[in-house]
């Protein structure tokens, strides 16, 4: 199996959608419309694999900073989220 | 496949088959009311080499009016979760599908981040070392109210993940709540079926159902450092002598085809 490098694959552009998704090692970058979340964890090794994985998360990183500092009128912060609604449990 | 005891579930209900899991889709809820798996050693340890560049999606198969939009979720302050882990995928085909929002619920962050993480990677511990599992995922949705993005996708209020261990013949299932937080706790397959209003592995005998087996802890790091054989388990097995280890491994082995022989003849 050819295994794919997360350095090959299509950008991500921060903040553009809500579907796309990357993974370097366990770390997960998930793309949605008002943040980009980061979670799990990474090592980023001092060898060959560490850093093709620290390049592919300053190709993320450094495409965040830009869309931020791109952004006419950045708030200071997003607004909260939409309070859920309520609706009656329909397998009772 | 499990059975639906609460005919109430049926309603705009429908299987899907994905490369990899397998859905019981409602869109009632616009959510998956459960995800089976069959987790063997081979496909965890291919699925350990994937590195992901994918994207969540509406499910092109069902009927729009009964699927979850991207949108529904966008501002929710919930997380897309899973219900078949991307983490259990063994290539980019079912790596792929895992993305389809017809496995995927309104997940608190803190939850999905954490403590069902370490959920999902106990499980892949317990396939590695057993060899092959059964694993069914699903939502619970309890309550005479429930929470719901934009009216459509319904939130649930706890989540379960039961096992049938095929080599040991013991199953159970671990519960958790759809908040931050750390609290979980084991149930017997009949426990879970009552909350649930399914009848999950109807195959199994009723002794099998009733008796939680013990399911490994869900770790803090994720399992890191865990090697292959270091949960609890293994290493009560590491204090035994030898005699005492080779008679509860005959034991065990006549007790699996005492009930295999029972459940599959």
């Amino acid at each position: 199996m050819t295994r794919p490098e997360p350095g090959d694959a299509p950008a991500l552009k921060p903040f553009a959608d809500e579907s796309e998704v990357r993974r370097i090692g366990d770390l997960t970058i998930e793309n949605r419309t008002d943040q980009v979340s980061l979670y799990g964890s990474l090592d980023l090794t001092r060898d060959q694999s560490g850093l093709r994985h620290a390049r592919a998360l300053k190709r993320i990183v450094e495409a965040i900073v830009h869309a931020l500092e791109t952004q006419t009128d950045l708030p200071e912060a997003i607004a909260a989220p939409e309070p859920p609604e309520r609706t009656k449990n329909p397998f009772t | 496949m499990p059975d639906v005891v609460n005919g109430k579930l049926l309603a705009k209900a429908r299987p899907l088959c994905f490369s990899g899991f397998a859905v019981l889709h409602s869109g009632v809820t616009r959510t998956p009311l459960y995800a089976a798996e069959h987790l063997t050693r081979a496909r965890i340890e291919a699925a350990r080499q994937l590195e992901r560049a994918d994207s969540f999606h509406e499910e092109a198969r069902l009927p729009p009016d009964e699927r979850a939009d991207l949108s529904d979720y966008a501002r929710s302050g919930y997380d897309r979760g899973h219900m078949a882990p991307a983490g259990d995928m063994p290539d980019p085909a079912a790596m792929a599908d895992s993305f389809t929002l017809a496995n995927i619920v309104p997940q608190n962050p803190d939850d999905n981040r954490n403590l069902w993480e370490a959920v999902e990677s106990a499980v892949r511990g317990l396939a590695l070392r057993s060899g092959e599992v059964h694993v069914i995922t699903g939502p619970l949705f309890e309550g005479d109210d429930l929470r719901s993005l934009k009216g459509r996708v319904l939130v649930p209020t706890r989540i379960y993940k039961a096992v049938y261990d095929v080599k040991r013949a013991q199953a159970g299932a671990y519960l958790a709540e759809n908040a931050p937080g750390w609290a979980w706790r084991v149930v017997s397959i009949a426990e879970l079926n009552a909350l649930a209003g399914l009848d999950l592995f109807p195959s199994l005998p009723a002794s099998v159902k009733q008796t939680a087996m013990a399911l490994p802890e869900p770790r803090r790091d994720g399992g890191r450092g865990q090697a292959a054989g270091t949960d609890r388990e293994s290493r009560r097995s590491d204090r035994m002598g030898p005699l005492e280890a080779a008679l509860n491994r005959a034991l065990g082995r006549f007790v699996r085809d005492l009930l295999e022989g029972r459940l599959f003849r």
